[in-house]
């Protein structure tokens, strides 16, 4: 009775894990077989559009990735350590983008630094400068909806790191600096790491707010996302589009792994 | 090197103040947790500011209200063990001890605080693989290769059990000799604190109520509340009804009792005081009928009796009017046979009373009325 009562869930949790796991193997495997099977993936592949989305991507993905850290490391490890009225909705605000639909994060951004934008407006008008439909745009809108993700895993990290480590190493003589790059940063390594991936992985895939703020000109503002859709919204795109996808997808393998392997390095032997 | 500390602050509803200077010695700050010890420290190491106060290491000033002057924790020149140690976690022993070393001949330096503390074979392990007393010693190493001369340690054996207690302790009496440091010990345990003190600070919510000598503090407590603090079972009140050639004769309850006059402190005759005897040093004795009315003998009935094995320790019903408290050691006990008679003559031997002011402070400290009798 008792192993009865006991298995019966069991075997419906496995069905359970069983369809879960189909539903998101499935679509892999769906694209890899239509991908292998179809005629033109290799033209597509190897086509300018495909090469200059690809190279597009990587590198704004890149440059908002360093802009995230650079500046989203001191603004977590500060907001770690401050207490102050109204933190929470500072916190609410960085995580915000988050949760955000990208397409209003891209209205947002329009509506902020587009040529009739608050601060695009008389960027153009003394400057002429212009953000919007740039490749600066591009980053822009990577930096807004992925920054937020390494913001939020550096927090947890400093956070996780006991205080008494950094006061203990300043009455042995470490300036805050020291204190932070000796303690600190090894001992929040791992979540760093893993804020940082995200962070990238979820810039290489921004669309929605990339679309509105930064449009989708070819070797300008094409990133991999859109030159997908574009490649889907063509008739017979799907050949296309699943070659494009195969690509975006293998390079962020090989990218994420190399990333884990160069991450638990730097983190060292336990 | 000297410590000259002189601070007071208010964090929150806690307010601080004390005062005290410490030489080439150990000093030991004594007292419940919350009343200030660590703080103590932390003010030292400069991880806390002060209101107001100054404190100099070796003579320089690293903190002055007056002058605006507070030096940070990485130019005093420390060494400071915390409570929970915070070992480096992700450094080997020998890169922990290394963190706060300059300058030349780090190596060699290395080798030596190692060797000290008997850690060669575990320079490259990390804390965690350590045991309880390994990371101690590690954190002791780490602090001690600052070469600073003045050592802050933080309640530094309590995670510890009895037996590596006991090594530790004699380990840090052998490094004061060795190696010409002052050290300020935190401690709440009472033994630990007059097994290692030279000298004894009693810290009380944020007051620091007596810094003497380790003996001084022990037999002469400044107050009702120090003796509490400091273990001493028996606090009887009374009132001075003769005071001459020395001595004073104290009433308690109906019982006459004589004392020395204390030091520096002479009440009137009339003045209510307090009567402090540690449990030890009172003396039972057989019933005799010469007893009743002689100073300082008082019968007595037990009403309570604990066995620790080595001694025991017995609560007596008698004319002072409050319980007393007696420990005998098991070996005396069983030779007068305490086990089979529960009526004694209590004997509270005079160069063992200790007479104190009634002070407002220990009064409001202490559980007892402080109205007079």
């Amino acid at each position: 009775m008792t192993a009865l009562r006991v298995r019966a869930p069991q075997a419906g949790l496995a069905l359970l894990i069983a369809v879960f796991a189909v539903f998101f193997v499935l679509p892999f495997a769906g694209l890899l077989e239509r991908g292998i099977g179809g005629s033109g993936t290799w033209d597509a592949i190897t086509s300018d559009t495909a090469l200059d989305a690809l190279t597009l991507s990587l590198w704004t993905s890149a440059v908002a990735l360093v802009i995230a850290v650079v500046a989203g490391t001191p603004v977590a490890y500060w907001l770690t350590h401050v207490r102050f009225p109204g933190k929470g909705a500072v916190e609410a605000l960085i995580d915000l983008p988050i949760v955000l639909p990208p397409t209003i994060a891209g209205v947002a951004l329009l509506t902020a630094f587009g040529r009739k934008g608050l601060l695009g407006a008389p960027l153009d008008d003394w400057f002429g400068l212009t953000l919007g439909f740039s490749t600066v745009a591009v980053i822009m809108a990577q930096l807004f909806v992925g920054a937020p993700f390494y913001v939020r895993a550096a927090r947890a990290g400093f956070a996780g790191v006991d205080a008494q480590y950094e006061r203990v190493a300043h009455t042995l003589g470490a300036s805050r600096l020291r204190a932070f790059a000796r303690i600190v940063l090894p001992l929040s390594w791992p979540s760093l790491a893993a804020g940082a991936a995200l962070c990238w992985a979820r810039a290489l895939g921004e669309l929605g707010a990339t679309l509105i703020f930064a449009g989708n000109l070819q070797g300008e503002t094409q990133t991999m996302p859109l030159a997908i859709l574009s490649a889907f919204e063509r008739a017979d795109g799907l050949t296309a589009a699943v070659a494009l996808a195969i690509l975006l997808l293998a390079v962020a393998l090989v990218a994420l792994a190399a990333f884990w392997l160069l991450s638990t390095r730097g983190r060292g032997t336990p | 090197m000297t410590l000259e500390f002189a601070a007071r602050t208010q964090l929150g509803d806690f307010s601080y103040d004390a005062r005290f200077e410490a030489g080439n010695e150990i000093v030991v700050l004594f007292g419940h947790s919350g009343a200030g010890k660590s703080l103590t420290l932390q003010l030292i190491a400069g991880l806390l500011q002060p209101d107001e106060g100054r404190i100099a290491i070796g003579g320089e000033a690293v903190f002055d209200a007056g002058t605006g002057l507070n030096l940070p924790p990485q130019t005093r020149r420390i060494g400071y063990v915390v409570q929970d140690l915070a070992l480096f976690p992700h450094m080997t022993v020998a890169e922990n001890v290394q963190f706060g070393m300059t300058g030349e001949g780090r190596e060699q330096r290395l080798a030596e605080v190692l060797d000290l503390m008997h850690l060669g074979e575990f320079r490259e392990r990390k804390p965690r693989s350590l045991s309880g007393g390994q990371q101690q010693r590690a954190a002791l190493a780490r602090a001690l290769a600052r070469e600073a001369s003045l050592l802050l340690l933080d309640e530094p054996f309590s995670a510890l059990d009895e037996s590596l207690r006991v090594e530790l302790r004699r380990e840090l009496i052998r490094l004061r000799s060795e190696l010409d440091l002052s050290v300020i010990f935190v401690t709440h345990d009472l033994r630990e604190a007059h097994l290692v003190a030279d000298r004894l600070a009693v810290f009380d919510a944020g007051r620091l109520l007596q810094f003497d000598g380790r003996e001084r503090v022990f037999r002469a407590p400044a107050n009702r509340r120090v003796a509490e603090l400091t273990g001493v079972a028996n606090i009887l009140r009374g009132r001075v009804v003769a005071a001459r050639d020395g001595t004073l004769t104290v009433e308690a309850g109906g019982a006459s009792l004589r004392a020395p006059v204390p030091n520096g402190w002479r009440p009137d005759v009339g003045e209510a005081v307090d009567i402090a005897i540690r449990a030890e040093r009172v003396n039972l004795r057989r019933l005799d009928a010469d007893d009743p009315g002689q100073p300082n003998l008082v019968r007595g009935t037990i009403r309570e009796e604990l066995a620790y094995g080595a001694t025991h320790t017995l609560r007596f019903e008698s004319a002072l009017g409050e319980t007393v408290e007696v420990e005998i050691a098991a070996r005396p006990y069983e030779v007068l046979g305490v086990g089979g008679q529960k009526s004694w003559t209590l004997e509270l031997p005079p160069e063992d009373l200790h007479v104190m002011a009634v002070s407002s402070d220990a009064a409001a400290g202490s559980s007892a009325s402080a109205t007079t009798a």
